[in-house]
């Protein structure tokens, strides 16, 4: 009797929290577009013999890796919310700046590109020399060595440490309504695990709930980055790539 | 001492300065610089922590009995799986709450149990949670996330210990187990040192979660101090300062990210005398 | 195995009892809700409901110890027993009433007030398309999201002092809140916010919540706080903080 209450509380969670998982993942997929191509020039700018690029790209990095996420929302909210009146409403675009499903994915890009850019920039210093070498030999333009050699290659070498990104990407994306305005019935699945416990007080099935999504689709992240692995990995014979679930630990 | 410091700046560079002075160094701007003191306990407490549950998590994962194995997975990949906060967020009310069932079964009359509707079900089983109780469990939580990501670390560097001289040491007739402990875990360091150092990054950043767990944490009361007052009975009033706050706070951990960085560089030097073998990547 | 986490937990628990004397009752406040609870400029919780609670417990012969929760979780961690009783300007509402108990009021029904920024033009009486702040899980979010819900759209933030930053920064066009914090907000902002049509009564005055169970508890307060009603002393402390009143004393 108790047991299938239990259940049934059980499924019901899923059901309840199944909406707000997908603004997690919103927030998530609106963020890696826009932070992959910011991370890949941050990474070539720190790379770059432009002292000026350069520096400013380590500071960029720095600063934003070695800031908490948490301070950086509350920071952007609180900095855009002073401009509001002189700068976002003369253009007309208040309603969309200060929008959290427009900021929550500005700050996670902000963020998410700095780590990402350390990535690639690792990546970037591992490319093999003898390959750059042989595409310059080959009277390449420097445009093209960047498109046919050094690309694919940092990507290649990149991809695994990235996925972690993501992933850990994904998971911050719960900060996003611990430090924005929570508009109409837009809720994340913190958010709404934590409206779900003050309700009844239990604690072990709404967060357990939570938490089973949250696993679900990190395994997922790591399943299909797997997968793009694999691609990027075609032309290597003989090394055997693993396609599973490995998460590794380092951010 | 402060007065007259304050009398003497204004004396010398004027009212302004003198004032400004004065308002960031009032008892409420005292109490925010004071509030670091959770951010530091808690980091360094959660990374004692850390360690002790990365290396337990490491032990585990390089047991030969496949259950401990299998535990030691599990709980490296379900923490890796799951975002900190929720961890943060959980571990004191699930603990809190299994606190309260264990005095329950101890403390309460089976009367007392048999009519409760609320919980807990009699009020000697009631546990109270003060900012210390929050810390330390905050301290537990940060070292049961970040002791994972320490255990794949340790457990990586445990490989990374060269054979020979662990198979030099059981030749020399140490037991299995001290071969373990005084070879292996005594020379895993200076390999996960690096790995360790990154770990410590991550846990000093997540110490700006405690006042999710009601502690009065440096986010807190710089939310405090920046927000706008209109009523002059709580003191000066301003606009909403709040970013400027929390423009320090970005400063504060960037700092603090920097000095971590010295320190582990100097603990590498230290770790890799003697030591031949040490690449600096 | 399972003796060593159970001999941990029960050492954990002795640490914690002392801690549980009978004399001592620990409030709840929330510290961001001026004149009612706030952090004066010394850093300590100060207000109307610091006082009046320290009032009562010297009544009622018990020692008050003041905790601060953030607003969004103060019932839950009554319920869970951080603290015995909630002083945070919270009305007496039947949705609240259903997980906790209050004691008698300690300060009557104010309106509930809409402000906005002097020139907005906003009409009460056809709202639409608008964004109205409310502080979340007040009874103000709760009226809001019945009656607006459906043609405006309602932002909930964490504390009242971020519900009153936006509406400075524009980003809200109306913000419904408690009649007393506002007015303390509107008249202090020098011209800059104002208030719009008449107000709402929503939810009773304002009280103690406390737990179910603690029905003792609720007896001693009410007793000690109906003394300080009829002696002036709950009075003096409205005038001083909020320029009003009488209200209890005949």
């Amino acid at each position: 009797m108790f047991e299938t209450l239990q259940q049934t509380a059980f499924v019901q969670d899923i059901i309840i929290l199944a909406k707000p998982a997908l603004f997690n993942l919103y927030f998530a997929l609106a963020s890696i577009p826009m932070g992959f191509p910011f991370a890949v020039l941050l990474a070539i700018g720190k790379a770059s013999p432009n002292r000026l690029f350069s520096l400013v790209s380590r500071g960029y990095i720095y600063a934003f890796r070695g800031s908490p996420l948490f301070i950086q929302f509350f920071m952007c909210y609180s900095i855009m919310l002073a401009l509001n009146q002189s700068v976002w409403k003369p253009l007309g675009i208040n309603h969309i700046m200060l929008h959290p499903l427009f900021l929550g994915p500005f700050v996670l890009v902000l963020n998410t590109s700095a780590y990402a850019a350390e990535i690639f920039y690792g990546a970037l210093k591992t490319v093999p020399k003898g390959e750059v070498e042989a595409a310059q030999a080959y009277g390449m333009s420097r445009w093209n060595v960047f498109r046919i050699v050094t690309w694919p290659n940092m990507l290649r070498l990149a991809w695994p440490a990235y996925t972690n990104e993501m992933v850990f990407l994904f998971h911050a994306t719960t900060l996003v309504y611990f430090t924005l305005p929570v508009i109409n019935e837009q809720k994340d699945l913190m958010n709404k695990a934590s409206e779900l416990f003050e309700r009844d007080y239990n604690v072990f099935l709404h967060f357990s709930v939570a938490a089973l999504y949250f696993l679900l689709i990190s395994i997922f992240i790591f399943w299909l980055a797997g997968l793009m692995q694999k691609h990027l990995n075609r032309h290597i014979t003989g090394e055997k790539v693993r396609l599973f679930f490995k998460p590794r630990y380092l951010r | 001492m402060l007065e007259s410091v304050i009398t003497q700046i204004t004396q010398w560079l004027g009212e302004d300065a003198g004032a400004s002075l004065a308002y960031i160094t009032n008892g409420k701007h005292m109490a925010w610089y004071a509030s670091v003191r959770y951010t530091l306990i808690a980091a360094v407490g959660g990374a004692v922590c850390a360690v002790l549950f990365g290396l337990t998590g490491a032990a585990l994962k390089q047991s030969s009995f496949l259950p401990f194995k299998w535990i030691g997975d599990f709980y490296t990949t379900i923490v890796r799986g799951v975002p900190d906060v929720l961890f943060i967020l959980f571990f004191p009310l699930a603990f809190e709450k299994t606190v309260e069932f264990v005095l329950a079964r101890f403390t309460c009359s089976s009367e007392s149990l048999a009519v409760a509707t609320g919980w807990p079900p009699c009020d000697a089983a009631q546990w109270y949670l003060r900012t210390g109780d929050y810390l330390t469990m905050a301290c537990v939580s940060l070292g049961i996330v970040y002791g994972a990501f320490a255990a794949n670390v340790i457990h990586g560097a445990m490989q990374a210990v060269p054979k020979g001289q662990l198979e030099a040491a059981s030749a020399y007739g140490f037991t299995p187990k001290q071969v373990f402990w005084r070879f292996r875990v005594r020379q895993m360091w200076i390999y996960a040192l690096p790995g360790l150092s990154n770990v410590w990054m991550l846990l000093l950043k997540a110490t700006s979660l405690l006042s999710l767990l009601q502690i009065a944490d440096i986010v807190q009361w710089a939310g405090r101090l920046g927000s706008a007052n209109y009523f002059p009975g709580v003191g000066l009033v301003h606009p909403d300062w709040r970013w400027k706050y929390y423009f320090v706070l970005f400063l504060f951990f960037i700092l603090m990210t920097m000095l971590s960085e010295r320190f582990f560089e100097m603990l590498q030097r230290r770790a890799s005398r003697g030591m031949a073998l040490v690449e600096s990547n | 195995m399972k003796r060593l986490v159970l001999s941990a937990v029960l050492a954990v628990s002795m640490l914690a009892a002392p801690v549980m004397a009978s004399d001592t009752i620990r409030l709840g406040t929330e510290g961001a809700y001026a004149p009612y609870n706030y952090f004066d400029d010394s850093g300590k919780i100060a207000g109307y409901e610091i006082d009046l609670g320290n009032a009562i417990c010297k009544k009622a012969g018990l020692t008050c110890e003041w905790v601060v929760n953030e607003w969004d979780s103060i019932i839950p961690n009554l319920i869970a027993g951080n603290y015995d009783g909630i002083m945070a300007g919270m009305s007496i509402t039947d949705e609240r009433k259903k997980t906790i108990n209050f004691s008698d009021e300690y300060y009557p029904v104010a309106p509930s007030l809409y402000a906005a920024a002097a020139g907005h033009k906003v009409d009460l009486s056809a709202l639409k398309g608008k964004k109205i702040g409310v502080q979340g899980a007040t009874v103000q979010a709760a009226f809001a999201e019945q009656h607006y819900a459906a043609d405006n759209t309602i932002l909930s933030f964490e504390t009242f002092d971020q519900s009153v930053a936006d509406l400075m920064a524009g980003n809200i066009d109306v913000l419904l809140a408690d009649g007393d914090p506002l007015t303390s907000v509107v008249e202090g902002s020098k011209g800059a916010l104002v208030f719009v049509g008449d107000g709402v009564a929503i939810g009773g005055g304002v009280a103690i919540g406390l737990r179910k169970k603690d029905v003792e508890l609720a007896k001693k307060l009410n007793s000690a706080l109906a003394a300080l009603k009829s002696d002036g002393t709950v009075d003096k402390l409205i005038k001083k903080y909020f320029e009003k009143g009488p209200f209890y004393s005949k």
